[in-house]
C-alpha cells in the first residue's frame, strides 16, 4: 500500500500533465504538498477562494472563457458549494475537475466532521455529480492515470466531475 | 432610477463586452427588453455572479474585450460578498461589477434586505476597488462611462426602485444560455 506523501506526489504528476492554466484551492492539512507545488509551479494563477462554491464560480467563468482550470478543495466544502455546483456548471453543461481530499473516518483527528464527510459520496451521488475515488487500495501507478481519464470524462460528458483522494492514511 | 432604464443603459453601453446578469428581475427584464449573445443569464445560483464575473475577467485578461460587466443586485451581493475580497487579491483589471440596489428580494416579494445598513462602497474600497454611486440616470450613465475609462476592479452602487417591470419568467434550458454565450466569446475575444 502506498504512503500519503507518494500519492501527493502521484496527484502533482496528473496535475502537470493536465497542465491547468489556473489552479483555484481553499487548503486541507493533507493536501498542503499539493499546493504548495503547484503555488510554486504557477505563481498568481494558483490562488484562494474565500468558500468553496466562490470557487466553482470563478472556475465557471474561466471555464465560459476557454481556460483550463482545476479546482482543489476539501471534502467538507462540498456542503458549501452543492446548490453551486447544481445550479450552474452542472445545469449550463461546464466541464471542471475538483479534486477533494477525503476526511473523516480512521485516522481524523477533529471529532466534528466526521459526520458530513463520512456521507460525502453518498451526498455528491444523490446531486447527481459524478465522482471517482482513489486510495490507498487503488495501486500507485493507478493515480495519475485516474486523474487525467477523470479530467478529460469532465470534458467529454461537459460535467463538473470530483476525484475523491484519501491522503490521510499510511 | 427603473431598474428597465437601468438595465437598457447598462445594455447600451456595454454592446460587446461580456455581460453577466444576476438572476431573478434584472435577467428577466433584461432579455424581454433585447437578447444578446453577449449576455450571461444567469438563471438561478445566487450570490454566484461575482464570481462568474471574475472568472471572466482573469480568463479573458488578454482578450480584445475591454472589460467584463456584471450587474448584481443587493440581495445577491449579500450572499456572495466574501467574493470581494478574492477580487481584491487578484485585481482583475477588466472588472467592473454593477450593483442595482433596490433594497429587496423583490423576487420574492420585496422582502427588505440589509442593504441599507451597508457601505458598499466602503467595503469594496477596503478590498481594493475602485467605486461611484449613481442615484439617477444621468448619473449612472457617466459611472458608465467612466467604467469604460478606468482600469478595474471598478464597483458602480446604483439605486433603484423597488417596482419591476411585468415581464415573464425566463425558461430556456441553461445549457442554451450558457452555449450562445460562451461561442460569442470564442468568437470575439
Amino acid at each position: 500500500m502506498s504512503n500519503p506523501a507518494e500519492r501527493c506526489a502521484a496527484v502533482n504528476a496528473a496535475i502537470e500533465q493536465i497542465d491547468p492554466e489556473w489552479i483555484i484551492q481553499i487548503p486541507s492539512s493533507t493536501l498542503k504538498t499539493i499546493i504548495d507545488t503547484q503555488a510554486e509551479r504557477l505563481g498568481a494563477r494558483a490562488f484562494p477562494a474565500t468558500r468553496e462554491e466562490e470557487a466553482v464560480g470563478i472556475a465557471s467563468g474561466m471555464v465560459l472563457a476557454g481556460r483550463r482550470v482545476l479546482l482543489i478543495i476539501q471534502d467538507n466544502g462540498i456542503g458549501n458549494s452543492l446548490t453551486a455546483l447544481t445550479t450552474f456548471p452542472q445545469a449550463y453543461h461546464l466541464p471542471m475537475l475538483i479534486l477533494v481530499s477525503r476526511r473523516g473516518g480512521l485516522g481524523e483527528y477533529n471529532s466534528m466532521i466526521h459526520t458530513f464527510c463520512e456521507h460525502v459520496e453518498a451526498i455528491s451521488d444523490a446531486a447527481q455529480i459524478r465522482s471517482f475515488s482513489l486510495d490507498g487500495t487503488v495501486p500507485l501507478d493507478e493515480w495519475s492515470r485516474r486523474i487525467v481519464d477523470a479530467y478529460e470524462f469532465a470534458q467529454i460528458t461537459h460535467r463538473p466531475v470530483l476525484v475523491y483522494l484519501n491522503l490521510m492514511r499510511e | 432610477m427603473k431598474r428597465w432604464d437601468a438595465l437598457s443603459a447598462i445594455a447600451d453601453a456595454f454592446p460587446r463586452d461580456p455581460l453577466v446578469v444576476t438572476l431573478g428581475g434584472s435577467t428577466r427584464e433584461l432579455a424581454a427588453m433585447r437578447r444578446s449573445a453577449n449576455h450571461l443569464y444567469v438563471l438561478d445560483s445566487m450570490g454566484l455572479p461575482p464570481a462568474i464575473g471574475l472568472g471572466l475577467a482573469l480568463g479573458l485578461d488578454d482578450s480584445k474585450f475591454e472589460k467584463v460587466v456584471v450587474i448584481e443586485g443587493d440581495g445577491s451581493l449579500l450572499m456572495g460578498l466574501s467574493t470581494l475580497a478574492t477580487v481584491g487579491l487578484v485585481k482583475p483589471q477588466k472588472l467592473a461589477l454593477l450593483i442595482l440596489d433596490n433594497g429587496a428580494y423583490s423576487a420574492t416579494g420585496n422582502q427588505p434586505t440589509a442593504a441599507a445598513a451597508v457601505d458598499f462602497c466602503a467595503m469594496a474600497r477596503a478590498c481594493g476597488f475602485q467605486t461611484q454611486e449613481a442615484r439617477d440616470l444621468d448619473g449612472l450613465k457617466q459611472s458608465l462611462d467612466w467604467i469604460r475609462a478606468t482600469p478595474g476592479p471598478l464597483l458602480v452602487r446604483a439605486y433603484t426602485e423597488v417596482e419591476a417591470a411585468k415581464v415573464p419568467y425566463l425558461l430556456e434550458d441553461p445549457v442554451k444560455v450558457g452555449g450562445v454565450f460562451a461561442d460569442y466569446v470564442a468568437k470575439n475575444k
